[in-house]
């Protein structure tokens, strides 16, 4: 802290009554006196209490002129040019305080708000005669949406402008330890109205703090996705995305997105235009954990990735983490994008609607039973197959292809008291789509939860939580003589138990997490009677992870803060199985194989126990700049394997077991954030560097769909990835935005002294997904208050591939002669959208508000390859072609109403 | 995905990608293989091929010193007998149990040499069986049909306890040509009979300026020696077999190949060869390599394929080279198709104008041995 506020209390008189001493009139008897003198006179004629320093006021007397002058401005006159000012409290209290900007902040910055029409909430801890010399007072509190009263995770508060903000926890809580005095809080929130208290605190205290959306357009709403203004106080890796601003984004079709926006963040890449999921600091595709309310989803993806299974309307907040990973979370080894979704507003019904190109959605939410019951749900489905079939073209199949999909998430909370909340959330997606009519695809999620939140004191509080989620996929093949369908499964019951703790310094998270998974790795079966598809299951999975964790939120003083924790995971896989036996030293094909062992139902197969230590430290090098640490080793027990070059849902997922052991991944990230001018430019830097033990990659030529014995396909390894990350952001001004640049890395090596257990001959490629240098630019200019132009660049290197070379003859065959595991690479990736956002009527009295988005994606309309695959020439090889999704600018246009 | 078809209708687009890859030729492609049988052995040697290529055909590499040696000690030097095919002179012979591998020298002194491969013991194929099964393919605008008879094998793998060998078809058709029906179509698009030599038959009656008459008759003067030839089918991708196929070592109606069922392939009869051949391990996995991707269907969600590495390896040179040097031991067996065990009666066979052997893939009128 640049400047201490000092109060110095030198004298102190025992008043009986007061009245408003500022506007005591001057006599002569005060005229070219010693100012102390004065003061006390002026005390105790009006009964009043006066605090100050001989020594400040030693060469300071009223003059003639200020005869019959107010006292308070008479003051206020002699104080010109001094560092001096004073302030009033409960009153009758004056107070002369030296080096006085805070509370000259203080008070300008409250007559401003109010000014302004802000709301200050004026707030009293305590009595005045608590007051005492250089006492500390504990401020904690919660900070709520006014409408839900859901808390308003990481929410900022900063104190009087001056001393280094701090964030709310997770649950919207915060505390701060203040000197006893008069402040002005100010508490910030994405797409919330700041807040702004006027506190006088004279003892310890608990407050609520309810915040209002904003509904009237403020200049210095960023752009990007993250707490770009909150850099310095942002914990290492993590990001908060910004529902609101999410929905002015350039989006493919006008659809907002959450996936697309994280896809845009530093050090976060996908492999392709539209494929699911995405890939963090150099990890796969299954190494984020992905969490609906506390369940994890396998597949958040509608279309193969063109849109996230979640409608953004239905979510309160989303959380990303990529390193420094709390051990709250444990699972996957990269990253974490926690979503949680909103409640039903507990006052009044409110309905929200968007009609666009090809989906429309609505949300409704609002009391059943008025402050304690309401419910929220929402719906959002497309209706793209017309458009299909209207479109004339010579292809007959096209009237055969379909595309359909939906998702719903309806949510229903009551509140017992002011302690204790239960919600029940409900969350059904589902796709279908098919090609021309030969086989068409299905993948669904399901997910049932309960959660109760319970405060049992001020300090400790809980969450449990029960449920299940399914995510499935099948193939279907109408083919009439091979009718067929192919299905995948993944049940998983989850309960956890988490717990949260303050004391002085201190946030405790604790808990445990119990996931039982049961996999249906594959069911394959004919669908007609005429079918000569074969029936084909093969054997269910079972396996159990839990997790015990305790995590320490620990501020030292106002420069240290770390969070420390620990995780431990314990994973079972057990029967009924029966697993092959390789010969030793074996390249471990089924022709090696030289017996089985059977295991009963419930006989554990393998088991694993860990230890997983995480750290995340921010050093404040004054209020504006800090460095930061993160370390987190995380297990992964559930692999995703696959062989085409971006994910499809026809991927398995294996659980650790007899033969696969679970990927461990390391990871050390530093950052540097600072700030600029009052926060109007922010920078942050973060490098990291990362390890991961036994990664999965295929075998060339695997073949994974219904193979019982996917050790014989599937090596494990290691894998390294290392990179820097930097953004820039301007926060305010009718221009903001941000750019990030990241150059990053991504290697795997899987190598044996065994024939046939190596990839790449031993040596060391790079994975799909490494894509050195991506550059992210993104920005808004506010037109008026209502019409803003938002644009997106993106330029990532085009991803590495392996491709054939040349063509040789074998006997009387000619192959292709394939190049090394991903040595070559993909043209690069780059594509600028653009978008107008035009924004209903602000004022707070209109009851519909609409939104218009028009935008177009892709201006310079790049071929951007979306996938590469391989055509046989005319040699009978496969020679490698792109295909590119949206070749062209394509321009779409949206509609959101809110009622 | 209907949108996303729309799109790759509307917007999408399919192109050729190109990336900056050595070129092709400089790629050295070996092929070779000592067997159990008699020799000569034959290494082939040549340039890669370039992926846009419109022929198979490859550039021989000559002037190549090369030897073949047993792991003890025993070597013999091969002698270029075509441009970029080197034989053995019959020095060595491949022994089952034993050990063999090449070194090549290039006239700039760059060595590579393949690692040793074992002439493993064979079984034999005991039993060749067929099935027919009627089939259709889609045509432009109805089905048409696309019989074929399945083929399968029975036998042993041989003494060893775990076994990889290749079970390798070669199918042969007699067919028929009238290269004497040959006609050329001058400017004024009245035919002329212009038989092809080789058919026997020469034209009489010419006009009177002595050029060949438009009406001119047919007459036999010789023996046709190409109306008649043998065209080979070769299997689509190697067929290879190891110990999950096997029980006891046997091995049962094991697929090898398919004969399609039309008026050529049937005109007489058809000869199916099959020869089991013993694999190490590594010619194994290369013959896999090989067979996958031969076999897999390109799709937006295809599996990568990998580099096919040999067992051919720079000495002292990182040039790159691909290719295989493999020992094997043959058993052979082979049975007829008869044109009766079709049925339903086929049409005759199309008459072409032209030369036997241009007429048909890989044919020539050299009898099989084991024709009858």
């Amino acid at each position: 802290m640049k400047k201490i506020w000092l109060i110095l209390i030198i004298s102190f008189h025992q008043i009986t009554y007061a009245q408003d001493i500022l506007s005591v009139q001057l006599k002569n008897s005060h005229i070219n006196r010693p100012l102390s003198a004065v003061l006390n006179e002026i005390s105790e004629e009006n009964d009043a209490k006066i605090f100050f320093l001989n020594d400040w006021v030693k060469n300071l007397t009223f003059k003639n002129d200020q005869i019959g002058n107010a006292f308070g401005a008479a003051l206020d006159q002699v104080f010109v040019g001094t560092d001096l000012t004073f302030l009033i409290m409960y009153s009758n209290t004056l107070v002369i305080i030296k080096d006085p900007t805070q509370a000259l902040l203080r008070r300008s910055t409250l007559e401003q708000a109010k000014k302004e029409g802000q709301k200050v909430t004026a707030i009293k801890l305590g009595e005045e005669n608590q007051i005492n010399s250089g006492k500390k007072v504990i401020i904690s509190g919660t900070v709520v949406d006014w409408n839900t009263n859901e808390p308003l995770p990481f929410a900022t508060i900063q104190a009087n402008d001056t001393l280094a903000s701090i964030a709310a926890d997770q649950q919207g809580k915060f505390t701060i330890e203040l000197n006893q005095g008069l402040y002005f809080l100010r508490f910030n929130y994405l797409g919330y109205q700041e807040k702004i208290i006027d506190l006088e605190a004279s003892s310890d205290g608990t407050i609520k703090v309810e915040m209002e959306k904003q509904l009237t357009e403020l200049e210095e709403i960023v752009v990007e996705g993250t707490q770009s203004k909150d850099l310095a106080v942002a914990s290492i890796g993590k990001s908060v995305i910004n529902m609101r601003e999410l929905k002015r984004v350039p989006a493919f079709l006008g659809e907002a997105d959450m996936v697309k926006q994280i896809q845009v963040q530093a050090g976060v890449t996908t492999v392709g235009e539209a494929a699911t999921g995405f890939n963090v600091r150099g990890g796969s595709v299954d190494q984020n954990l992905i969490l609906l309310d506390g369940l994890p989803i396998f597949n958040s993806s509608h279309v193969f990735g063109f849109l996230t299974s979640i409608n953004p309307d239905a979510v309160s907040d989303v959380t990303f983490y990529k390193g420094g990973i709390s051990a709250k979370y444990g699972g996957r080894a990269s990253s974490v994008l926690d979503i949680k979704s909103k409640d039903g507003n507990y006052d009044q019904w409110k309905v929200k609607a968007g009609i666009g190109m090809v989906t429309s959605n609505i949300m409704a939410n609002g009391p059943i039973d008025n402050g304690k019951t309401s419910l929220a749900a929402s719906f959002r489905s497309t209706y793209s197959n017309w458009l299909v079939r209207s479109i004339r073209t010579n292809y007959a199949d096209l009237s055969n292809s379909s595309v359909f999909f939906y998702d719903g998430l309806v949510k229903l909370t009551h509140l017992y008291s002011d302690k204790t909340k239960l919600s029940v959330t409900g969350y059904s997606s589902q796709d279908s789509f098919s090609i021309s009519g030969d086989s068409t695809f299905q993948w669904s999620n399901f997910q049932a939860s309960a959660k109760l939140d319970h405060q049992f004191s001020a300090t400790l509080g809980s969450e449990f939580t029960l449920g299940q989620s399914i995510y499935q996929y099948k193939v279907l093949n109408e083919d009439v003589r091979t009718a067929s369908e192919l299905a995948f499964k993944i049940s998983t019951t989850t309960a956890n138990a988490d717990f949260h703790y303050e004391k002085d310094e201190h946030k405790l998270n604790f808990g445990l997490q119990i996931s039982y998974y049961q996999f249906e790795p594959g069911k394959f079966k004919p669908i007609s009677d005429e079918s000569n598809a074969a029936s084909i299951a093969l054997d269910q999975q079972y396996s159990l992870e839990n997790a015990l964790y305790f995590t320490d939120e620990w501020t030292i003083n106002e420069r240290f803060f770390v969070e420390a924790g620990l995780r431990i995971p314990t994973f079972f896989s057990f029967g009924e199985a029966t697993i092959n036996v390789y010969a030793e030293n074996s390249p471990r094909q089924l022709s090696d194989v030289t017996g089985t062992i059977d295991f009963k139902k419930g006989e554990i197969i393998k088991s694993y126990v860990n230890l997983e230590p995480r750290l995340s430290a921010r050093w404040m090098l004054n209020s504006s700049s800090s460095f930061k640490l993160g370390y987190n080793r995380i297990f992964q027990y559930l692999h995703l394997v696959t062989n085409t070059a971006a994910a499809t849902p026809q991927d398995i997922w294996q659980p650790s077991g007899y033969y696969f052991k679970p990927q461990r991944s390391d990871q050390i990230s530093i950052g540097y954030s600072k700030e600029f001018q009052e926060k109007k430019y922010g920078i942050t830097t973060e490098s990291f560097y990362k390890v991961i033990k036994n990664t999965l990659d295929f075998k060339d030529g695997a073949s994974l769909i219904l193979n019982q014995n996917l050790e014989t396909e599937l090596l494990q390894g290691n894998g390294l990835s290392y990179g820097f990350e930097t953004s820039v952001f301007k926060n305010e001004g009718r221009l903001t935005g941000n750019v990030n640049y990241t150059y990053s890395r991504a290697f795997r090596q899987i190598e044996s002294e065994i024939v046939g257990r190596s990839i790449n001959s031993g040596k060391r490629y790079s994975a799909n997904f490494d894509q050195p240098h991506i550059v992210n630019l993104s920005w808004k200019y506010n037109v008026s208050t209502r019409h803003f132009f938002t644009g997106t660049f993106t330029y990532h290197t085009g991803r590495p591939v392996t491709i054939p070379l040349s063509a040789f003859n074998v006997e009387n065959q000619t192959v292709a002669y394939f190049s090394g595991r991903n040595s070559y690479r993909i043209p690069d990736y780059h594509r600028l959208d653009l978008a107008l956002v035009i924004e209903g009527n602000h004022k707070k009295t209109n009851k519909i508000k609409g939104t218009w988005v028009i935008s177009v994606y892709n201006v310079y309309g790049r071929k951007n390859p979306y996938s590469i695959f391989f055509k046989n020439s005319g040699l009978g090889v496969p020679i490698p072609y792109q295909l590119s999704i949206i070749g062209t600018a394509f321009p779409s246009i949206s509609y959101n109403l809110e009622f | 995905m209907s949108w996303l078809l729309v799109l790759t209708l509307t917007l999408a687009c399919v192109e050729r990608i190109e990336f900056d890859i050595p070129p092709a030729r400089a790629q050295i492609v070996v092929e070779g293989t000592i067997t159990n049988e008699p020799g000569p052995y034959t290494v082939r040697v040549s340039e890669g091929i370039s992926l846009d290529a419109s022929s198979p055909e490859s550039t021989p590499i000559e002037g190549l010193k090369i030897d073949l040696y047993d792991t003890e000690g025993a070597f013999e030097a091969l002698t270029e007998t075509a441009p970029g095919t080197y034989q053995t002179g019959g020095f060595i012979q491949g022994e089952v149990g034993k050990s063999y591998y090449i070194r090549i020298e290039t006239p700039d002194g760059k060595i590579y040499e393949s690692t040793p491969d074992t002439i493993e013991p064979v079984g034999e194929v005991s039993n060749i069986t067929y099935e027919y099964e009627a089939r259709t393919v889609e045509g432009l605008l109805e089905d048409l049909p696309a019989d074929v008879f399945n083929v399968y094998a029975d036998g042993n793998a041989g003494p060893k306890d775990q076994n990889f060998f290749r079970l390798r078809f070669t199918g042969t058709y007699e067919v028929l040509t009238f290269p004497e029906l040959n006609e050329t179509r001058p400017p004024t698009y009245t035919p002329y009979k212009t038989p092809y030599p080789c058919s026997g038959y020469v034209v009489v009656g010419y006009n009177e300026d002595g050029s060949i008459a438009a009406g001119g008759r047919l007459l036999q003067v010789d023996e046709c020696t190409c109306c008649v030839c043998w065209a080979e089918q070769y299997e689509p991708a190697p067929q290879l077999a190891d110990n999950q196929l096997l029980l006891n070592n046997e091995y049962r109606n094991i697929k090898v190949g398919e004969v399609p069922i039309n008026n050529a392939t049937f005109y007489k009869k058809y000869l199916v060869e099959l020869e089991q051949m013993s694999m190490s391990r590594t010619s194994f996995e290369y013959y896999k390599l090989i067979k996958l991707q031969k076999e897999n269907a390109s799709s937006l969600f295809q599996s990568t394929f990998g580099e096919i590495i040999g067992n051919i390896k720079g000495v002292n040179t990182e040039e790159p080279i691909i290719g295989l040097f493999w020992a094997t031991a043959i058993a052979k067996k082979h049975i007829f198709i008869d044109k009766s065990e079709v049925p339903y009666p086929l049409t005759p066979i199309e008459v072409k104008p032209f030369r036997c052997y241009d007429s048909y893939p890989n044919a020539s009128t050299i009898k099989p041995e084991a024709w009858q």
